[in-house]
């Protein structure tokens, strides 16, 4: 067998158990809490609707939509991060460097303290990340987008977009400020089947786009001369690659808040596991980031004994450790 | 259809620095073309704009009268292609996979790899003898391996016209030989190829069609025995020598003459 077909079963296995530990998980996120109810019964509760009515609405109305908007979100956010990656040519890449975050907190909390209704909070989100992103590709954009440019125009726009951030929080009242607080450090609470449907069926949109786009970013992927020749042309190829990313992670950051490090960390797991990128790996991306995000929010609530620990906290202190050793590696090798 | 590739009145520019400036050439089609000449004359500014890698702020490129820039960038990609100087494969690629690229222009949204694509791969291993290689990732590859491996996606993308960038950069003298003589028999397969070399008693071996290059413009252009005359070396190389007939092939060969210093050291 040659690496082509080694690659692919490699990948095909490695699906498979995604899904199995991903169906395994949301069996979990479904069944636990304070109220525990049996799997057996959760999923009759879930799809049939028979049982004690409490669990019925226990299950259908929070915990199952707080599970899949772990899912999609994670999902989201780490095909954004490995398209961020491979299109900036940088393995640090993420919504967080590129502004992305920046812009949905800063319209989230800006919603906050125009006292918008709370349920257009996901809505000011998204403008803001999509706004971010905009402003970005228009100054980074010189009739191609310079991948380092990218970055560090990017790193500019989050830096100006957090100190926005930080002042409402600061001049906010105290309980504003803790919501706000709250909603910028990623959490899963509270989600409702509205968002997570349109949340889902847009996601969906967005990473069979990344896919489309898949044959353009391997091209891409041999550098700009090389990618010219063989009729890609970088700069558009570049920004509808981008488009993509940002439109993921701009959904992913309004349903969940900016949680961190899944789109920063997913990548690099999978490149470790999977090998080099291929279409079939950018899908195990959305898979690890769905595990990933679904397992940490399952680990705030149940494992730790901190009640209502955002599931931000949890990625970011799994994602730090992982974050430093990546740039340990990376030091040593280039050495 | 011979695929030559004709400029007319080209200017290229990076910033507000134009590299090559009313620059008209014709290049014959079936035909090897050798572009020569010092460091920064704009030999792979020239070749990245017969490519359209770089928009050109004057003038035209095309081939066989057709204007590249009118065609779609994979219409052309599929016409010419091109090898890069030094390019660089993603970490972990196997040559395979790198090769396989080489097919992007001749994909369809949604139509899965076919065995048109795969013999074209196939072949392009082949003739490279890459095909030994295929599993191997290219960043553990030699420098010449790695070279062949390019050639391959290039071969790959199965176009009538080829365009080389210092292919024999970096590479030993066994393994330049290789190339050239790729070069040559992807020629006789009636290939149209131009390619930027260093080494200008090579040039005159392999081409048909030799073109010196000089502060952006061509100095001279023509068959290898008419053009390469010891002035027009000294004059833009700026190096005294001799042209005498290659002994292999009566090719001319150039031999800079020796220093004075050197001379009295000898």
């Amino acid at each position: 067998m040659n690496a082509i077909a080694r690659q692919r079963r490699r990948t095909a296995i490695l699906a498979l158990a995604g899904l199995v530990l991903l169906a395994a998980l949301m069996l979990t996120g479904i069944s636990m809490g304070r109220n525990p109810v049996a799997p057996d019964k959760a999923l009759a509760a879930l799809f049939l609707g028979t049982g004690d009515s409490g669990d019925v609405l226990l299950i259908g109305r929070f915990r199952t939509p707080r599970v899949l908007a772990a899912v999609i979100a994670g999902a989201g956010l780490a095909v954004a991060g490995t398209l961020l990656q491979r299109v900036a040519r940088n393995p640090l890449a993420s919504p967080d460097v590129v502004g992305i975050t920046g812009g949905a907190s800063l319209g989230a909390t800006a919603a906050m303290a125009f006292g918008l209704n709370a349920t257009l909070t996901p809505l000011a989100a998204l403008a803001g990340g999509l706004i971010a992103a905009l402003v970005l590709s228009l100054l980074a954009w010189k009739r191609n987008i310079d991948p380092l440019r990218l970055v560090l125009v990017g790193l500019a726009v989050q830096a100006g977009l957090t100190a926005a951030v930080n002042l409402f929080i600061v001049r906010f009242p105290a309980e504003l400020a803790s919501s706000a607080l709250r909603w910028t450090t990623g959490s899963l609470y509270g989600r409702n089947w509205t968002e997570v449907i349109i949340g889902a069926g847009a996601i969906a949109v967005a990473t069979g786009a990344a896919f489309a786009l898949h044959r353009r970013l391997a091209v891409l992927d041999l550098g700009d001369d090389a990618a010219g020749a063989l009729g890609v042309r970088p700069g558009p190829a570049r920004l509808q690659l981008l488009a993509a990313a940002v439109v993921l992670a701009s959904l992913a950051v309004a349903l969940t808040g900016p949680v961190g490090f899944v789109a920063l960390a997913v990548p690099h797991l999978v490149r470790r596991v999977a090998g080099p990128p291929t279409a079939g790996t950018l899908g195990l991306s959305a898979l690890a980031g769905a595990v990933l995000l679904l397992a940490a929010d399952l680990v705030a609530q149940h494992v730790l004994p901190i009640d209502g620990l955002p599931v931000g906290v949890v990625t970011s202190t799994l994602g730090a450790p992982l974050l430093l050793a990546l740039l340990a590696r990376q030091h040593r090798s280039s050495r | 259809m011979t695929n030559a590739i004709t400029a007319a009145g080209l200017r290229l520019a990076y910033g507000r620095t134009a590299i090559v400036d009313g620059l008209d050439l014709d290049l014959p089609g079936g035909a090897v073309t050798a572009i020569v000449g010092p460091n920064a004359c704009g030999k792979s500014t020239l070749l990245r704009g017969l490519a359209r890698l770089i928009a050109p702020e004057a003038g035209t490129v095309a081939v066989d009268g057709e204007d590249v820039h009118r065609m779609s960038a994979r219409a052309l990609a599929r016409r010419l292609g091109l090898l890069p100087q030094q390019p660089t494969a993603p970490d972990g690629i196997s040559v395979e996979a790198l090769v396989r690229l080489g097919r992007y222009p001749h994909q369809k949204a949604l139509r899965p790899w076919s065995k048109a694509d795969q013999d074209a791969v196939e072949s392009a291993l082949e003739r490279t003898g890459t095909a030994a290689l295929r599993d191997r990732a290219v960043d553990t590859l030699s420098g010449g391996q790695r070279q062949r491996a390019w050639i391959a996606l290039a071969l790959a993308q199965d176009t009538p016209l080829l365009l080389l960038d210092e292919p024999t950069t970096f590479l030993d003298l066994r393994h330049q030989i290789d190339v050239l003589d790729l070069v040559a028999d992807l020629n006789d397969g009636g290939r149209t190829v131009v390619m930027v070399l260093h080494d200008l008693g090579q040039a005159a071996r392999y081409a048909d069609h030799l073109v010196v290059m000089h502060e952006g413009a061509p100095a001279a252009a023509g068959p290898p025995a008419e053009v390469l005359t010891a002035e027009l070396v000294e004059a833009v190389f700026g190096v005294a020598c001799r042209v005498v007939p290659d002994p292999e092939t009566g090719t001319p060969l150039v031999v800079p003459r020796a220093s004075a210093r050197h001379r009295a050291a000898s």
